[in-house]
């Protein structure tokens, strides 16, 4: 009741910013209804038919596996690059951060093109001669997944190594670890919360990735399909109704990582 | 005599455009050393590199006859504790206090869960043993804080202003556990500190520092009795530095504050040589300088008649400004102040003894 007294007055007093108050409840009533609109677009019985099909069962298993690896892949990059930027002066700092930013600026598409050619004309012969083959293959999927979805690990695992107090880890050296072990035991428990947020962010990425995935492994049905290359499919045939509710169980998805990021925010335990 | 606990000597160490320059000392069993100097003075640095967080240039650390100077921290066996008590967030009290004896894999042996049971008790912890560090104040931290540091038995226990951060009551009860530490364990502590009450209550020894040097070092009596430099008097907040001659009269030494025509004396014979005609500084503490009421037999030696010009009071004390052959600052006890009972623009006579005098 407060609350909402204080905003009637917020609104009262405050002539010049009723417009922003508009704006702003307009914002999340679009937000709001685009949500909506998809989910009742279908109903419940076409639903239960698109997820009984063999091409969604194979879409959502290949998501799930190729966008986990991706993000292992992510983390297994992200934990030293992170950890180096956040700790040491090394020189040409502000060449090396564009160049992390610049998967996450660039329109996946064009990143697409990019590693298209590296594993393509560049590097494709020597890596097809051991036994390494990306383009159009479901490996190329991983590839373009973690290309996408590394950077954001990187950029998190910065920020969570920063807000660390180093002294905390000077601490457990006079008390006798090793720097490794100060590493194992403060550093990463410190991150943690941190850490998890960057994993879910790359994983969020690595799940929803379309262009570059398309221009690397291609668009093959039951081959290289991952729930957005299945969504794409099928609208382009006019499948709506798999489409449809190949999006729902994506935005269900995103709603339950969005969540475990807020959880992971509330459980952060402060000194 | 003994071998010191803890050699330091020709220490240097540099950082950027700073740098700690031929810091020596040294720190026996049972010393409480206490460091001050102002920020910026090198005090934390020092304890680093006492520690191994910082690479010396120079110079020689020597614990326990070994020296140590080239060891990484977890090799140096230092107990440590920062201003703030930078406990593990996601480890109990319990497990914060045992992190140490983990580093070495003996925090399930009985000997330490002995110990750390004696420790919590004697520091008033043991009922906090399951709470997590978010949940405890900031007194309580500092003390786990100093458990976690202790509990691994170091021959010197190295505080970096550990009480600053605490609120006055706090930091009385923790002056006292610091104390009681120190006397239980028997090891030696060096402290950094910016509270001079705490040099004086809790040292036996004191290392003035200023940009990376050490001025002086001494007992903290001793040190606050007789600073050896302008800049130490100064720092130590000595109230009255008054600069003069010592002159040679009738056989004695007499102060002269040639400008006011004033003199004091006869001093002590044992004065520095070579102060003699040379231009010196004549150092007091305001309680050194004893207020009585206006004496008719004023202008016998060593006593001289100053008008009250402010008088502040505080919560312990008095503090008058004066004015007569110079500014004198003057504290009084309020029992004292109420038996003088003047006001601004009273005349009194002030009096010194000469035994207090010190001269730089």
């Amino acid at each position: 009741m407060d609350s909402i007294s204080r905003i009637h007055k917020e609104i009262n007093n405050n002539g010049v910013f009723n417009v922003f108050w508009l704006i702003f409840i307009l914002m999340i009533l679009f937000l709001l209804l685009i949500i909506v609109g998809l989910l009742t677009y279908t109903d419940a019985e076409s639903m239960a038919t698109v997820l009984q099909q063999p091409e969604f069962h194979f879409a959502i298993r290949f998501t799930l596996e190729t966008s986990v690896v991706a993000t292992l892949l992510a983390v297994v990059f992200a934990l030293p690059s992170g950890y180096i930027l956040s700790r040491y002066n090394i020189p040409g700092r502000a060449f090396i951060d564009t160049l992390l930013d610049i998967p996450i600026v660039l329109p996946p598409l064009v990143s697409g093109i990019a590693l298209l050619i590296f594993f393509g004309p560049l590097f494709g012969e020597q890596l097809e001669r051991v036994g390494i083959s990306v383009v159009f293959s479901q490996l190329g999927v991983v590839i373009a997944q973690w290309f996408i979805a590394a950077p954001f690990a990187i950029r998190s695992f910065i920020q969570a190594f920063n807000s660390i107090d180093q002294r905390m880890e000077r601490v457990a050296r006079t008390l006798g670890f090793s720097p490794v072990r100060v590493f194992v035991k403060v550093t990463l428990p410190l991150a943690k919360g941190g850490l998890l947020g960057g994993i879910m962010m790359a994983w969020a990425r690595a799940l929803g990735e379309f262009g570059a995935t398309a221009m690397l492994a291609g668009i093959t049905r039951m081959k290289t399909e991952t729930l957005s290359v299945a969504v794409f499919l099928n609208m382009s045939i006019g499948d709506m109704e798999f489409a449809i509710a190949t999006s729902i169980v994506m935005l269900i998805i995103a709603l339950l990582v969005l969540v475990g990021l807020k959880m992971l925010a509330r459980s952060e335990v402060t000194v | 005599m003994k071998s010191a606990l803890l050699e330091v000597s020709g220490l240097n160490v540099r950082c950027g455009k700073f740098r700690l320059q031929d810091i020596t000392f040294s720190l026996h069993k049972n010393d409480y050393l206490i460091i001050v100097g102002p920020s910026g003075a090198g005090k934390t640095m020092l304890l680093e590199t006492l520690v191994g967080l910082r690479k010396s240039d120079a110079g020689q650390i020597v614990l326990k006859n070994e020296e140590i100077s080239i060891r990484p921290p977890e090799k140096r066996g230092f107990g440590f504790a920062y201003q703030d008590s930078l406990l593990y967030p996601f480890l109990n009290v319990r497990e914060n206090i045992l992190f140490g004896a983990r580093a070495q894999k003996r925090h399930k042996e009985k000997a330490t869960l002995k110990r750390l049971n004696r420790l919590v008790d004697y520091m008033g912890i043991a009922h906090l043993i399951n709470r997590f560090p978010v949940s405890l104040s900031g007194g309580e931290k500092q003390r786990v804080s100093l458990a976690r540091a202790i509990l691994i038995n170091p021959p010197v226990l190295l505080l970096d202003e550990p009480l600053s951060a605490l609120d006055p009551q706090t930091r009385d009860a923790m002056r006292a556990l610091l104390c009681e530490i120190h006397k239980t364990e028997g090891i030696g502590i060096i402290h950094v500190t910016h509270n001079f009450d705490e040099a004086l209550q809790l040292g036996n020894r004191m290392i003035v520092m200023n940009q990376g040097r050490v001025l002086q070092q001494g007992e903290p009596a001793e040190v606050f009795d007789k600073p050896d430099s302008h800049w130490v008097a100064q720092f130590l907040q000595i109230e009255n530095i008054i600069s003069g001659k010592i002159q040679k009269k009738d056989g004695a030494f007499w102060f002269n504050n040639r400008e006011q025509d004033w003199s004091l004396g006869p001093l002590a014979k044992q004065l520095p040589a070579a102060s003699e005609h040379h231009e010196v500084s004549m150092v007091l503490h305001s309680w050194q300088i004893e207020v009585l009421p206006l004496q008719t037999s004023a202008g016998k030696a060593n006593s001289w008649n100053a008008t009250v010009e402010k008088i502040v009071p505080n919560s312990h004390s008095i503090d008058l400004t004066c004015g007569g052959y110079g500014s004198w600052q003057v504290s009084l006890s309020r029992k004292e102040w109420r038996k003088l009972a003047v006001e601004v623009g009273a005349q009194v006579t002030l009096s010194v003894d000469p035994a207090h005098i010190h001269f730089i």
